[in-house]
């Protein structure tokens, strides 16, 4: 809350008032550099009908650095471990000070409907998904019943 | 042997345990531990900051370190013990590591082995080490996150209600409920959201309520009223909390925050009246609050610490001189007032025993909490930690001959600017001179601390007389500074966000900081839309990538881009030094609104980033 950038303020009213289809992402009421974000698996993925709940921070210097985004709803895919690191470019080394929290969003979106078992993050997940795709469909699907699909039992 | 070891090490890639560790291991293991270092960032040689995405090493079998049989309660318990005790004494032991913590972190893949680790953690973790609750808040940042299948089992395990709390408190198990709350606390953080509304079920809140209870140990209470701030990070629990203390009368918050009434007492009665107060005014604020800062007497105040210059989660005291940190992050905070020459003292009194780093720091220095980098850690400031008898600078460290700090201890901090060296005593007992942060600073510094999870510290800038003042002549920061009774208010966050949100943003600001003008065009990519100091920043146009080569201060007008210097084609010939007072000439009728007046248009998405360097939209 450190005299927080107009940036943060304005990337923060935006998304408030123009919120993105299918993704909430809320600043926590008492820190406002740390999001409250809820992604919907896309639809033909195996996580349609997941809600996936993430967390996004935005650290001290950011843009100049990216937001720290992990997610906190346990999820089948190559490239989320099972702390919920997520692998993804643009989080790292393809960072850009234009983009911003509703692009990460979405990236994180697309990548939920697009795996990429080539870069992987959690190698037992990717093995299986190479090894034998359908399978790993259904369990991510599973998992998602399971872990994503509010008020089920587990 | 070692080397995989070492490689498990590096692939554990959780912020949360680079962040402690990075404490300990900086002068050896910092190197490895901090990929996340963010660019620009000062200090850390990045030796093998690849690691984490070279998908080769991530999978290095931990099964090779551990060779005992897993799950066996006595062997999870001295494996947390050993963590605990690593943590403490490995500041900068060469190449030993917590084998401990990876055998835990294996250990905890499964649902059971989570469970015997949870359950392990609230049975052995001292009462008395000052690291205990670190911990805790580090081996459960570590371990996978649970299930809500598994969250109920972790709860029923426990046996976690209200006659629990009153039988642990009939029969003195203090360590075991303190132990609890912590764990509650920390799994309320970690899964805010769905997940923690899940965990706070009716009987946890009964535990924490009941723990609330006067009679109760201090050290429970204060860890109860953590563990349901923790648990209001969500905020549907933040309201179920918020009515069901609407409920009972008194508001046991209320009763607690009283307590503050008896001046002067240094046990954990202060922590806990500080919570209470900071909750109340806060998160869980009762109809017609009184709010604290409103009824503060600020009279003969001139410096506090600055609430403008503080990392998020800090918590500052609606005094302004008393700061408490309960996140799992590295939280830091400046004064207000900044001493340029001659020689300054201020004091700080240790309210709690566990890792703060109390010193010096320039603006330049960084509040990089979530990687752990506070005070001490960069070439700009230097501070003094009493928990693990350390001196940092540059997030190196040397020992120091003080013994540990205990609560109601009194730190001296003098700066002499003129000789350049800091001088640090405890209770009048000072330590040889210190003087490495003068090799990138001479001036321009401020009273700064960085605070571990659940530490607190009381600052005199001089407004109360010193316990012990220094022999030589020292001036003080509060015959010095001044504060308008605006600047005096430490306001709830709640306030202080309403009055954020208020800001705008002017239509030609620049795209990346939303602060400056935009007043450059970067070349050869011809991208605009951006401020000097932002594009100073930058190695690489955001919206193309080309690498950047001239920072041009330009004008925009109706219906062209003029470049103020007339050599328009001949590179070198403007410096990036071009200083923004060029742009006096623009007038509000000349400017139009390029298509980059919002970060939105310009760069909705990939599609502006994807596109070539050809880009020509405001030629």
């Amino acid at each position: 809350m450190a005299g927080l950038p107009r940036r943060i303020i304005k990337e923060t009213q935006r998304l408030m008032q123009e919120p993105v289809p299918g993704i909430k992402a809320e600043p926590d009421e008492g820190n406002a550099r740390y999001f409250h974000v809820v992604v919907a698996g896309p639809d033909g993925s195996p996580y349609e009908g997941g809600t996936f709940k993430l967390e996004l921070f935005l650290p001290e210097e950011y843009p100049m650095s990216a937001p720290k985004v992990r997610f906190m709803t346990k999820i089948y895919h190559p490239n989320i471990d099972k702390l919920g690191r997520i692998c993804l470019d643009i989080l790292k080394d393809k960072w850009s000070p234009a983009l911003q929290i509703r692009t990460v969003l979405l990236s994180i979106q697309a990548l939920l409907s697009a795996p990429n078992p080539d870069d992987p993050l959690a190698n037992d997940v990717a093995e299986q998904w190479k090894v034998n795709e359908a399978e790993a469909i259904a369990t991510a699907r599973s998992w998602t019943k399971s872990y994503a699909v509010p008020n089920s039992s587990k | 042997m070692i080397i995989l070891v070492w490689l498990s090490v590096i692939t554990l890639q959780s912020s949360s345990f680079q962040r402690l560790l990075s404490r300990i291991y900086t002068l050896t293991m910092g190197a490895c531990l901090c990929k996340d270092t963010p660019r620009g960032s000062q200090g850390h040689p990045v030796e093998i900051s690849d690691s984490v995405d070279n998908p080769s090493r991530r999978q290095v079998p931990l099964g090779h370190i551990v060779t005992e049989p897993l799950n066996h309660l006595d062997i999870i318990e001295s494996l947390i013990l050993n963590t605990m005790y690593n943590i403490k004494t490995l500041v900068d032991n060469d190449r030993a590591l917590p084998h401990s913590l990876l055998a835990i972190h294996k250990i905890a893949d499964t649902e059971s082995g989570w469970l015997l680790v949870v359950s392990s953690l609230v049975k052995v973790i001292p009462l008395e080490d000052p690291l205990g609750p670190a911990t805790i808040t580090l081996l459960l940042d570590e371990c996978p996150l649970p299930s809500k299948g598994t969250i109920a089992k972790i709860t029923s395990n426990l046996k976690i209600g209200k006659k629990t709390a009153l039988d642990e408190r009939k029969s003195k198990n203090i360590q075991r409920q303190r132990n609890t709350c912590i764990v509650l606390g920390c799994l309320a953080e970690k899964m805010a959201g769905p997940n923690s509304t899940c965990l706070m079920t009716g009987n946890v809140l009964d535990y924490l309520f009941t723990n609330l209870e006067s009679d109760c140990d201090p050290i429970v209470i204060l860890h109860s009223i953590v563990a349901l701030e923790k648990f209001a990070q969500t905020s549907e629990n933040k309201s179920t909390i918020s009515q069901a203390l609407d409920q009972m009368v008194p508001n046991p918050l209320e009763t607690l925050e009283a307590w503050g009434g008896v001046n002067g007492q240094l046990d954990t009665r202060r922590e806990v009246t500080f919570c209470a107060q900071w909750t109340l005014d806060n998160l869980f604020v009762p109809t017609g609050r009184n709010f604290t800062y409103k009824s503060m007497d600020h009279s003969g105040k001139n410096v506090i610490l600055n609430c403008n210059d503080v990392s998020e989660n800090l918590k500052i005291a609606p005094s302004g001189l008393e700061a408490r940190c309960d996140a799992s992050s590295f939280e830091s905070v400046r004064c207000t007032f900044q001493a340029n020459t001659g020689v300054w003292y201020y004091e700080v009194m240790v309210i709690t025993p566990g890792v703060m780093q109390i010193g010096w720091a320039t603006k330049n220095s960084k509040f990089l909490n979530y990687e752990g980098n506070g005070i001490g850690d960069d070439e700009y400031s230097l501070a003094y930690d009493g928990c693990r008898q350390l001196i940092w600078y540059n997030a190196k460290c040397e020992h120091h001959s003080h013994p540990c700090w205990k609560p109601g201890d009194i730190l001296g901090l003098l700066l002499d600017l003129d000789k350049q060296e800091i001088i640090f005593s405890l209770n009048g007992n000072c330590l040889p001179a210190y003087n490495q942060v003068f090799a990138h600073a001479r001036s321009g510094f401020f009273a700064a601390a960085s605070f571990m999870s659940f530490q607190q510290c009381e600052f005199n800038f001089g407004m109360k007389p010193f316990r012990y003042p220094p022999k030589v002549a020292f001036k003080k920061f509060n015959d010095y500074g001044s504060l308008t009774d605006e600047e005096k208010l430490i306001l709830p966050r709640h306030m202080r966000l309403a009055l954020l949100r208020q800001v705008t943003v002017k239509e030609d600001s620049c795209t990346i900081c939303f602060d400056k003008q935009d007043t450059v065009m970067l070349l050869p990519c011809d991208h605009t839309g951006f401020c000097m100091d932002c594009a100073m920043q930058l190695e690489v146009c955001p919206l193309c990538r080309t690498n950047i080569e001239q920072r041009k201060q330009v004008v925009v007008r109706t219906n062209s881009v003029k470049i103020l210097n007339k050599d328009d084609g001949v590179h070198g010939t403007e410096s990036e030094e071009t200083k923004p007072g060029m742009k006096s000439a623009k007038t509000e009728d000349e400017k139009i609104q390029i298509c980059m007046t919002d970060v939105e248009s310009s760069t909705d998405a990939h599609s502006a980033l994807e596109a070539t360097s050809t880009h020509t939209e405001s030629s």
